[in-house]
C-alpha cells in the first residue's frame, strides 16, 4: 500500500511539473503582453507585470491618428482575413474530402486500387517541392497576392481523403447494399446514410483542416505580396523580424495568433484527440 | 492605409506606395498634403527592410507592383534590369541633385528613380566616454582610431568599444570603399579579393573582434541597440543618418550632450564610405502612371525633403536643400562632407547577394572559423560562381 | 460504365483535379526547371534561361553553403528525432500510469502548444532563450549552472531551436503513444508479472514490442518533418548565427525566392525530396528487418 502511495504521489508530482513547464512559455506570453513597454528588457526577467497595461494592445490593433496620419500594423484585417480564409478552406476542404473519402472506401470502380496506390506514394514528396513551380504557374494564372491562391494549394487534401477512407472503411456494407436494392440513388445513399455515420470524423477533420489553415506560413509568406491581404502568421512575422527590440508588443502580437486557436481548440480538444487516435494507429 | 481626401470627386483610384523601414512608417505624413491638393489618395505599405528584396521580387512577378516604390541604390540595376522600373520621363526631375547621389541611380546614362535620400555611415560617438581618455572626438585614421578603442576597452574590460554586428555588411564594405580596393574585375564578372588592400582591410576589421572591441554578436540578439549605446555599453556606433530621430526620441535615455558626430576613419584619413541612397521609383506595371510622377514629384520637393528630414532625420539628396536653415546644425556637418564623397559600387544584379555572402565569410572568419587567405579566397570563388550566369551573358555580348 | 462508377468520378473528380493541378503538375515542372538557369535573368527575356542539365545539381556540391545546410538539417533531425520522441514516449507512460489522476487535464495541456502557430511561439521562444533577459538562462542561474548564449554561439543555436520544438509537437506522439500502450495485450502483461519480471523487464519484452509499430511510424513521420523546418529558423535566427541553422528548406527558399535562383533552388527541392524518400525507406526496411512491421 505504502509503495502505491509513493508511487502515485512521484507519479503525480512528475506530470504536474511537466505540465507546468510546458505551460509556462504560454503563461510568460500573456502576462509579459501586459507589461508597460521596457519592463521586460531587465535581469531578472520579470515574471508578473508590477503594472498592469493595455497598452501594447492598443498599439498593435487600434489605428492611431498622428497630425492626419493613419498608422496600423494591419493585425485586426489580418485576423480576418486568417478566419475568412480558414474558413472557406475548411468548408471547401470538406467538400472536396469527404465525398472522395466515401468513393475510395465504398463504391467500387476502375482504377480505385491504382489511384489509392498513387496517392499514398504522393504522401513522401514534401509539399515545399511543387512551391517554386507553383508560383510560377499561378503567376501565369493571376493568383498571385489572391486569396484562391493562398487556399487552392491546401485543398490537395490527399491526407485528409485517406483519413475521411479509413473511418469509412467501417460502414457496413449490407446497410447500402440493403438501401441500393430498395432502389434508393447512390446520391440519396450517401445524403441519408453515410453522412450521418461519418459526422463524427467530419467534425474532426474540420478542425484539422481549419488550424492547419490558419496555422499555414510559408506559401501565404510566398503568395501574398500585399499587407492587405496578410494572413495572422505573415503579418506577424513581418513585425518580428522589423521590431526584435519590442518584447511586450512582440508577446502581444503572439497572443492574438495563438489565443483564438486555443479558444476553438479548448471546447472541442475531445474530437481533435479522438480523432487522432484513431487514425494513427493503423497508419 | 487612406489619407483622408479633402476634394469630394478623385477620377483616380487609389495610388499604392511601398518604403521600408522608418521611410515606409512615417510617409503618411507627407501624403496628406498630396492628397489635399491633387484629390489622390494614396495607400502606404512600410515593408520590412529585412524581406523587401523578395516582396518585391514576388510582387513583380506576380504583377502585383506598386505604383511609386522606394529603392535603395544598390537594387536599381538590377531592377531595371529586369524592367520594373521605369525611366526618369524628363531629366528635370533630377536636375538638382546631389552628383554623387545622382551617379548612383544612373545605369547606361538613363536615371531610374529619382535620388531622395542620401544616407553616408558616419560614426556616433560617446563624448563623455571619450572625454575619460583625453579625447574630443575619435581620431580619423585607423591606427589612431584602434588605439582610441584599445584605451576605452582597458579602462572598461566588460564593455565594448564599437557597436558593429556580424550580419550587417556595411563596416566591413566601408572598410574596403576606404582602403582603395577594387571588388570586382573582368568587367564585373569575377572577384578580387585577394588584394592588399582587400587584405588590409579585413585584417583592421579582424582585429576589431579579436582585440574585444566588437561583439561577435547578430542583430537577432542584441534586442536593444540603443538602450546598450546609451548605457555605455559600446563608446562608438557607426551608422546612419536614421539614429538622430532615434536619439531625439529617446533624449530622456541619452541626453544631447553626451553623444557627437564624426566621419569615419580611414586608414590615412577619412575616405570613401559605404552610402545607401533611397531612390523614389515609379513601377513600369502601373496603370497610372501621370499620377505616379505627380506623386513623386511632391515627395522629392524641397517642402516634402524638408519635412522629411524634420520627421526622421533623412537627409535630402537635393542640393537646394541644402541651404535650408533646418539643415545648417553642427551635428549635420560630417554627413555633408561625407556625402561628398561617397564609394561607388559596381551596378550589377547580384550586388546585394555578394554583399551578403562577403558578410557570411566574413562572419565565419572573425569567428575563428577560417583564416584571412581563407576567407578572400573563398569569397572569390563565392562571387565567381554568384557571376556565372552574369559572366556568360556579357561573354556573349547580351549585356555590357 | 455502371451507377456505382459514375457516383464514384462525381464525388472524386474535384479533388483529384486539384491535386492534379496543385500537386503532380508542378512537381513534373520543379524536374523540368531544375535542369534549366532560371533565374532573375528571365525577366529581362525569356531567351535568357538555358538548359543545362545537371550543372545546378553540380553547383550546388561546390557550394559550401549547400553543405552546411545538409549538415545543420541532418543534426536537426539525429537529435530532435530521439528528444521528440522520447519526450512523447516518457509522457504517455505518465498519462498511463495507473495512478494518476485528472487525466484529461493534463492531457489537454500537455497537447496545447501544437496547436498553436509556429510564427507566434518562435517569437516566444526567441524571447525565452534571450542570453539577458530570457528566462531559460535565469532558471541556469537559479540553480548555480552557467548561462548559455542560445541564439548568439553557432554550437548552442541548433539545441535552442530544438529545445522549442520539441516542446511544440512532443504532445503529438505523446497522444498517438497513449493510444497505443492502451492496446499492449493486459494477459500478456498478467504473465510477464506472475513470472516475476522487475518492472523495466515487463516494459522490454511486452511494451516494447507491442507498440513497436507505432514506434517505428511515428520515428519515421518525426524524420520526415524534422527534415523540412523552416519557419523557426526564419523568424528566430535568420540562418545565424554564422549560418548555423541555415537547412535545406531555408536554402531553398532564400535561393528561390530572395534571389530567384529557380532552377537551383528546384534542384534543392528534389534533392530534399529523394532524401526523405532515402531516408523514410530505410527507416522502414529496419523496420521490417526488425520484424517491427
Amino acid at each position: 500500500m505504502k509503495r502505491h502511495r509513493i508511487r502515485s504521489l512521484v507519479a503525480n508530482t512528475a506530470v504536474a511539473v511537466l505540465t507546468a513547464v510546458t505551460l509556462v512559455p504560454l503563461v510568460w506570453m500573456v502576462t509579459v503582453s501586459f507589461m508597460p513597454r521596457g519592463a521586460s528588457s531587465h535581469f531578472p526577467p520579470p515574471f508578473w507585470p508590477e503594472r498592469w497595461s493595455w497598452e501594447n494592445y492598443y498599439e498593435l490593433l487600434v489605428r492611431r491618428n498622428f497630425d492626419g496620419a493613419w498608422f496600423d500594423y494591419r493585425i485586426m484585417p489580418a485576423l480576418w482575413n486568417s478566419l475568412a480564409v480558414a474558413a472557406i478552406a475548411t468548408a471547401l476542404g470538406l467538400l472536396l474530402t469527404v465525398p472522395a473519402g466515401y468513393a475510395f472506401a465504398k463504391l467500387r470502380f476502375t482504377g480505385r486500387e491504382r489511384l489509392l496506390k498513387v496517392m499514398i506514394a504522393a504522401l513522401v514528396v514534401p509539399g515545399q517541392v511543387a512551391m517554386l513551380p507553383l508560383f510560377l504557374l499561378f503567376k501565369e494564372l493571376g493568383l498571385v497576392n489572391s486569396y484562391a491562391g493562398v487556399i487552392l494549394p491546401g485543398l490537395a487534401g490527399i491526407f485528409s481523403l485517406l483519413f475521411v477512407r479509413q473511418a469509412a472503411l467501417s460502414i457496413p456494407e449490407e446497410m447500402l447494399d440493403a438501401a441500393r436494392l430498395d432502389g434508393a440513388s447512390e446520391a440519396r445513399i450517401f445524403r441519408s446514410i453515410v453522412l450521418p455515420l461519418l459526422a463524427p470524423i467530419t467534425v474532426t477533420l474540420a478542425l484539422f483542416l481549419f488550424l492547419g489553415s490558419w496555422n499555414d506560413f510559408l506559401w501565404p509568406l510566398i503568395i501574398l505580396t500585399d499587407q492587405h491581404k496578410y494572413t495572422l502568421p505573415v503579418a506577424v512575422a513581418a513585425i518580428v523580424r522589423e521590431h526584435a527590440a519590442d518584447g511586450e508588443l512582440m508577446m502581444a502580437a503572439a497572443v492574438v495568433t495563438t489565443m483564438p486557436v486555443l479558444l476553438i481548440f479548448l471546447p472541442l480538444q475531445r474530437y481533435y484527440i479522438s480523432g487522432l487516435l484513431s487514425g494513427s494507429i493503423k497508419g | 492605409m487612406l489619407a483622408t481626401a479633402c476634394s469630394s470627386h478623385t477620377a483616380h483610384k487609389a495610388l499604392r506606395f511601398w518604403a521600408t523601414s522608418y521611410e515606409g512608417d512615417y510617409a503618411p505624413h507627407l501624403m496628406t498634403s498630396f492628397t489635399a491638393r491633387t484629390g489622390i489618395d494614396v495607400e502606404v505599405q512600410s515593408l520590412p527592410s529585412t524581406a523587401a528584396h523578395e516582396k518585391m521580387l514576388t510582387a513583380f512577378a506576380g504583377r502585383e507592383m506598386p505604383d511609386v516604390f522606394v529603392l535603395p541604390s544598390g537594387w536599381i540595376a538590377e531592377f531595371s534590369l529586369i524592367g520594373a522600373v521605369a525611366p526618369l520621363p524628363s531629366p528635370r526631375l533630377v536636375s538638382d541633385v546631389i552628383p554623387a547621389a545622382l551617379a548612383m541611380a544612373r545605369l547606361h546614362g538613363r536615371n531610374y528613380g529619382v535620388p531622395w535620400s542620401a544616407a553616408p555611415q558616419v560614426q556616433f560617438y560617446r563624448r563623455d566616454l571619450l572625454a575619460t581618455i583625453g579625447l574630443d572626438t575619435p581620431p580619423l585614421d585607423w591606427e589612431s582610431w584602434r588605439r582610441m578603442g584599445r584605451d576605452l576597452k582597458r579602462k572598461r574590460p566588460d564593455d565594448f568599444v564599437v557597436l558593429t554586428l556580424l550580419n550587417w555588411p556595411d563596416m566591413l564594405f566601408t572598410l574596403l570603399y576606404q582602403s582603395g580596393a577594387v571588388l570586382l574585375r573582368d568587367r564585373d564578372t569575377r572577384g578580387n579579393f585577394r588584394t592588399p588592400e582587400a587584405e588590409q582591410a579585413f585584417a583592421f576589421y579582424a582585429s576589431l573582434f579579436a582585440e574585444g572591441l566588437a561583439p561577435r554578436a547578430l542583430s537577432t540578439e542584441v534586442q536593444d541597440g540603443f538602450a546598450a549605446f546609451a548605457q555605455g555599453r559600446y563608446a562608438v556606433w557607426p551608422s546612419w543618418p536614421s539614429l538622430l530621430l532615434d536619439l531625439h526620441r529617446r533624449r530622456a535615455e541619452l541626453p544631447a550632450e553626451r553623444w557627437g558626430v564624426a566621419r569615419l576613419p580611414g586608414p590615412r584619413g577619412p575616405g570613401p564610405t559605404a552610402m545607401i541612397a533611397s531612390n523614389l521609383c515609379v513601377s513600369t506595371q502601373t496603370d497610372q502612371p501621370d499620377a505616379a510622377w505627380a506623386l513623386v514629384r511632391h515627395l522629392a520637393s524641397p517642402a516634402s525633403e524638408l519635412r522629411f528630414q524634420s520627421l526622421i532625420g533623412n537627409l535630402p539628396a537635393r542640393a537646394s536643400v541644402w541651404t535650408a536653415p533646418q539643415l545648417n546644425q553642427p551635428v549635420l556637418r560630417p554627413f555633408a562632407e561625407q556625402m561628398r564623397q561617397p564609394a561607388i559600387t559596381p551596378k550589377i544584379i547580384e550586388w546585394e547577394r555578394v554583399q551578403v555572402e562577403v558578410q557570411l565569410v566574413a562572419e565565419r572568419m572573425v569567428r575563428g572559423l577560417l583564416t584571412i587567405p581563407q576567407a578572400l579566397a573563398t569569397i572569390d570563388g563565392r562571387i565567381d560562381q554568384i557571376l556565372a550566369k552574369r559572366r556568360s551573358l556579357v561573354e556573349a555580348g547580351r549585356i555590357a | 460504365m455502371t451507377r456505382q462508377e459514375r457516383t464514384a468520378w462525381w464525388l472524386t473528380g474535384p479533388v483529384l483535379a486539384i491535386v492534379a493541378g496543385v500537386f503532380l503538375l508542378p512537381v513534373l515542372l520543379a524536374l523540368a526547371l531544375s535542369v534549366t538557369d532560371y533565374s532573375i535573368y528571365a525577366f529581362a527575356s525569356r531567351a535568357n534561361v538555358q538548359f543545362v542539365g545537371l550543372g545546378n545539381f553540380i553547383g550546388l556540391l561546390r557550394t559550401p553553403l549547400f553543405w552546411r545546410a545538409l549538415a545543420n538539417t541532418a543534426l536537426f533531425a539525429v537529435l530532435g528525432v530521439p528528444m521528440a520522441i522520447g519526450l512523447s514516449l516518457a509522457a504517455a507512460l505518465l498519462l498511463h500510469d495507473k495512478t494518476v489522476r485528472w487525466k484529461p487535464l493534463w492531457r489537454v495541456a500537455l497537447f496545447a502548444p501544437y496547436v498553436t502557430s509556429v510564427v507566434a511561439t518562435a517569437v516566444v521562444w526567441r524571447f525565452l532563450l534571450n542570453t539577458r533577459y530570457g528566462l531559460i538562462n535565469y532558471a541556469l542561474t537559479a540553480v548555480g549552472l552557467p548561462t548559455v548564449d542560445w541564439l548568439g554561439n553557432p554550437h548552442a543555436s541548433i539545441p535552442a531551436i530544438l529545445l522549442f520544438v520539441t516542446w511544440k509537437i512532443f504532445g503529438y506522439n505523446m497522444i498517438v503513444f497513449t493510444a497505443a500502450l492502451a492496446a499492449v495485450p493486459q494477459d500478456l502483461m498478467e504473465a510477464a508479472r506472475l513470472d516475476g519480471a522487475s518492472r523495466w523487464g515487463r516494459f522490454r519484452h511486452v511494451t516494447l514490442p507491442a507498440i513497436g509499430p507505432t514506434l517505428l511510424l511515428a520515428s519515421v513521420m518525426s524524420v520526415a518533418g524534422f527534415l523540412q523546418i523552416f519557419a523557426e529558423p526564419y523568424v528566430m535566427t535568420l540562418g545565424g548565427p554564422a549560418q548555423s541553422t541555415v537547412t535545406v528548406l531555408y536554402f531553398m527558399f532564400d535561393e528561390g525566392f530572395k534571389w530567384w535562383n529557380l532552377g537551383q533552388a528546384s534542384a534543392v527541392a528534389l534533392i530534399l525530396f529523394v532524401l526523405i524518400l532515402a531516408v523514410t525507406n530505410v527507416q522502414t526496411w529496419l523496420g521490417r528487418r526488425n520484424q517491427w512491421l
